[in-house]
């Protein structure tokens, strides 16, 4: 299936940068977790985690990815079921049920409900094509398709995946093509939404009664972040204080006070961004953007040399997930958008996160190394 | 099929996705760079204050020592448990599991928290438990898991060794009312001296607060000790009391109301300062209960009430050395011009009792002094002029306040004819001259004013300023700063009036009709006078007197006769008769003061 030459048809440049950027962030989760008896067991378990993620990337490469594309509804059917089952038996943690527990391992399928959901809309696209853009009415399907996931999301409630999955499925359609006025009727009538939600108060009180303490804190701090320096914008002020004291070349490994004084909360989740600029300072920070702006790149460019539209919009839908995974959790650790719970792929603790991210990565690879082939 | 598959349309568009990224790229990267670079210096400040956190340290409150050198208030070390609620993440877990570990209720916590909380810094410890027990330290010490927040912090905690003794000169400590803390600049904690000496000299004792700055990561614990700026210690108090004397004093007064005060002529230094009853000052430092509180205050003997300084009384037959005085300097009083006494005086339709009922007979100055006449003086007051006394009584002292340190002194009353025109409307009468001439009626005067006047008399006129400091001591450098004997003014007394006087002083206790055989002792020559000071107006012949309007006694005295060493003044609260309430108890304070007379400490 790959060809007589396997190991040389493999795109060794890119399966070499995913392994660089994990191995940063292998680095910087032993740094942050490092305790006084030497290395965490967080560590160890990234480690693993990592390791399988690389195993598991490798074998998606293994079946043609129409294949995976005709798993994908399934695929989407099973997230919607997972979602609907963390409602009403998932585990709580941070003020919000997002796990659940299979065995001895708890998992948040809202990570896989991603993955899932930009694969069921690649296939939708890619058999129901508009060469020259969607309609309105045309996008009432795949409309559905993403509201179904957002609301189970919101009511867990997760505002970070929500984010993700609009933000995801919107990338999709620009890329599946979308005509302008349809575009300028979802801006308008987000515009109204949004300015109903903000300057009508009766709508505004129950929108924000809707949220979570947690969250009106965090909207509040990102607001005004220095309100409550301790309380919710907390989060955000650490953050922009460990990334900024790390100046041009940073304080060296481990030796970063925000990170290594647990001054930086979640450092090892959603701030381990926030870790990398402290202690490898401008040169640490600036390395990942431009790692990260790589990998995309080369996304974006086996997109473009898919052979069909499958594979043009499965690999922009992973470039697209990715990109707003990595803008969000790094905007967040430089304080310029909202605290959400976003990890950064490939380097944030967190076994859902990795292994979801190399299942994504190892089908853009299977996309990359099938360009060529014209049967299948 | 082929043409339908083909990506084309799609490839055309991907270029939007890569200018997405590449902008929001480069937008990370100048807020980075912007972060990082620009403001780099700042957050690196930022980080440093950060992990740092300064802890105040208390100093030790400076320690008071007798004129003997002995500690009367003192410091204990103690233990309190706290409660920083800022480094406790789960601040009602932490209060459940303390509540549970000191057995007691959550809400005693939550009201603790409430009460320091318009007043305490960030990080400021909170006092959960003072003085805890053991047991209780070392649960939460061995709990700390359990207790994110909770700390065990050591604590000098104020101690009066002898409970009540001298409470009223010495205070006590309590904590700041709204009122002082909005004044107070010092910001050294809550506690300040509330009464005595504490309060007085509460700027020398507290000393400076110092810092530890600790390392600390984000769930409060300290990491590590970054250095320490030591607190300074408050100065140490040498004090003019002897603690034998004051003793003395208040094991003569018994469970009595009343007050002495003992002094050294020649400086002004009071040797014992005693009023009863009096109250244990080691019930505040803690923060006294409501209980005890309302127990104190509202005390019918008032035990909080400083007598010594703080209560003035009619002067009784004590005020006959200040008409003694006038009458001689003035010349109108002649020695040997004799007043016949029958017992009583009339005046217009009143009649004036001498206290002795037969009367003195015919008398002389120096047998009526001796013998508190009060015909005699009824008679030299009217023919000196009351105005003309009331001069003399201020030349001693009397009706002004001392400027003893003690708060709250009250200045008594030494009335004019003026003042009681303007007071009651009414004019002087001959009647009004007659009873202030035996310190009865408007007069009135503080032991300590009376204890004065009679080291005036001892010291040859000579004022010294009332004085409770010998010194004060730093105790970092040994720096000893001493407080000088500061005399006040001299009344120019005229020798051969004073020579009279103190002769007839000494009669009072060692002649035959003398009133303060009491006072007498063999270990020095006891000068004195009593007083008898009518609570009532008048008796009604024949009725007992119940308690609370019996005649206040008093004495005022001095020893030795011929080179006075201590004057004291008693007063002993409807005691009864001067000479036999009080004057055993000046006898008693003036014996021990003269059994260690030589021991006693110089400067």
């Amino acid at each position: 299936m790959l060809g007589r030459r396997p190991l040389a048809n493999l795109p060794w440049g890119l399966i070499g940068l995913i392994a660089l950027i994990a191995l940063i962030g292998l680095s910087a989760v032993y740094s942050a977790t490092y305790t006084a008896k030497g290395p965490s067991t967080l560590f160890y378990k990234q480690m693993v985690w990592i390791a399988a993620g690389m195993v598991i990337m490798v074998l998606m490469m293994l079946p043609d990815y129409h294949t995976v594309g005709r798993y994908a509804y399934v695929l989407y059917a099973a997230s919607i079921i997972m979602l609907i089952l963390v409602m009403v038996m998932g585990k709580t943690g941070m003020g919000a049920q997002r796990w659940l527990a299979i065995g001895p391992f708890a998992f948040q399928p809202s990570e896989l409900a991603k993955l899932a959901l930009m694969l069921a809309l690649a296939r939708y696209f890619a058999e129901d094509p508009r060469r020259d853009g969607y309609s309105l009415q045309d996008l009432a399907i795949p409309g559905a398709m993403v509201l179904v996931p957002l609301l189970l999301v919101l009511k867990q409630p997760d505002l970070g995946t929500a984010m993700m999955l609009l933000l995801t499925s919107s990338l999709m359609v620009m890329i599946a093509g979308v005509h302008l006025r349809s575009v300028v009727a979802i801006v308008l009538v987000a515009a109204v939404v949004a300015a109903s939600v903000f300057l009508v108060p009766p709508v505004r009180h129950k929108v924000w009664g809707s949220l979570k303490p947690y969250q009106q804190n965090r909207i509040k701090a990102f607001i005004n972040p220095s309100s409550d320096p301790l309380g919710s914008g907390y989060h955000a002020n650490q953050s922009k204080i460990a990334v900024g004291s790390g100046q041009i070349t940073g304080k060296g490994f481990r030796q970063g006070t925000q990170s290594q004084m647990a001054f930086l909360p979640e450092r090892h989740t959603d701030f381990i961004f926030a870790v990398i600029s402290e202690e490898h300072g401008f040169m640490g920070s600036g390395l990942m953007v431009i790692l990260y702006l790589i990998l995309l790149l080369i996304g974006v460019d086996t997109a473009r040399n898919a052979k069909d539209r499958m594979g043009a919009l499965m690999a922009g839908g992973i470039v697209s997930m990715i990109a707003i995974y990595v803008f969000i959790n790094v905007g967040m650790s430089a304080g310029i958008v909202p605290v959400v719970g976003v990890p950064l792929p490939l380097v944030s603790y967190g076994g859902t996160s990795v292994i979801t991210t190399f299942l994504a990565l190892g089908l853009l690879l299977n996309i990359q190394t099938r360009r060529f082939m014209l049967f299948y | 099929m082929q043409l339908q598959d083909s990506p084309a349309d799609i490839q055309r568009r991907l270029p939007l996705l890569a200018a997405f990224v590449i902008i929001f790229t480069v937008v990370l990267f100048v807020r980075l760079w912007y972060l990082q670079a620009v403001k780099g210096e700042y957050y690196l400040e930022q980080a440093e204050s950060n992990r740092i956190r300064p802890v105040k340290l208390r100093p030790p409150r400076g320690i008071m020592y007798d004129r003997k050198g002995r500690p009367i208030v003192e410091n204990a070390l103690t233990f309190d448990i706290s409660l920083v609620p800022e480094d406790a993440p789960d601040l009602d877990a932490s209060i459940q599991n303390l509540a549970a570990y000191l057995k007691i209720k959550p809400e005693d916590i939550h009201t603790a928290l409430d009460d320091a909380a318009p007043i305490r810094g960030k990080y400021e410890p909170v006092k959960i438990a003072e003085e805890a027990a053991w047991d209780q330290v070392a649960v939460v010490e061995s709990h700390q898991d359990d207790l994110p927040g909770a700390l065990v912090e050591p604590e000098h905690r104020r101690h009066y060794p002898y409970g009540g003794l001298a409470s009223h000169q010495l205070g006590y400590i309590g904590k700041m009312t709204g009122a002082q803390r909005k004044k107070d600049t010092g910001d050294i904690g809550l506690l300040t001296g509330q009464g005595g000496l504490e309060k007085v000299y509460d700027k020398l004792l507290r000393g400076v607060a110092g810092r530890r700055m600790i390392q600390v990561n984000a769930a409060g614990r300290k990491v590590k000790d970054l250095g320490i700026e030591e607190p300074q210690p408050g100065n140490d108090l040498y004090l003019t009391l002897d603690l034998d004397v004051q003793r003395a004093a208040e094991d003569a007064l018994g469970d009595r109301a009343g007050a002495v005060v003992a002094m050294d002529p020649n400086t002004g230094e009071i040797l014992a300062l005693a009023s009863h009853p009096n109250y244990d000052p080691n019930l505040f430092p803690r923060g006294i209960s409501p209980k005890d509180w309302v127990r104190l205050s509202n005390d019918p003997v008032h035990p909080l009430y400083n007598r010594a300084v703080q209560s003035v009384y009619p002067p009784g037959s004590i005020f006959k050395i200040v008409v003694s005085l006038a009458g001689l300097q003035t010349g109108v009083i002649k020695l040997d011009d004799k007043v016949h006494c029958s017992g009583s005086l009339r005046s217009g339709r009143h009649t004036f009792r001498c206290w002795k009922k037969g009367g003195h007979g015919s008398i002389s100055f120096h047998d009526a002094l001796v013998g508190s006449c009060d015909v005699y003086f009824y008679t030299m007051g009217e023919r000196i002029g009351y105005d003309i006394i009331a001069q003399f009584a201020r030349n001693l002292g009397l009706g002004a306040l001392t400027g003893i340190k003690l708060a709250d002194e009250k200045a008594g009353n030494i009335p004019t004819t003026e003042w009681k025109k303007q007071r009651t409307g009414e004019a002087w009468y001959p009647g009004d001259t007659y009873i202030n001439s035996i310190g009865q009626g408007f007069v009135q005067v503080s032991p300590i004013q009376a204890c004065q006047m009679i080291a005036a008399i001892a010291n040859n006129g000579k004022f010294f300023q009332p004085t409770l400091l010998r010194q004060s001591r730093n105790r970092e450098t040994g720096v000893v700063t001493p407080v000088l004997p500061e005399q006040k003014r001299a009344f120019k007394i005229d020798p051969a009036a004073l020579a009279e006087i103190r002769r007839a002083l000494l009669g009072v206790t060692s002649e035959s009709n003398g009133t303060a055989h009491g006072a007498a002792t063999p270990f020095a020559t006891v000068a004195a006078k009593t007083g008898t000071a009518q609570v009532i107006a008048q008796k009604v012949a024949g009725t007992k007197l119940s308690a609370s309007t019996q005649d206040h006694a008093w004495l005022v005295a001095y020893a030795p006769a011929d080179n006075p060493r201590i004057a004291v003044a008693v007063l002993v609260e409807h005691g009864g008769h001067g000479g036999a309430a009080a004057a055993p108890v000046a006898r008693k304070v003036i014996e021990e003061f003269m059994k260690n007379a030589g021991t006693t400490a110089t400067r």
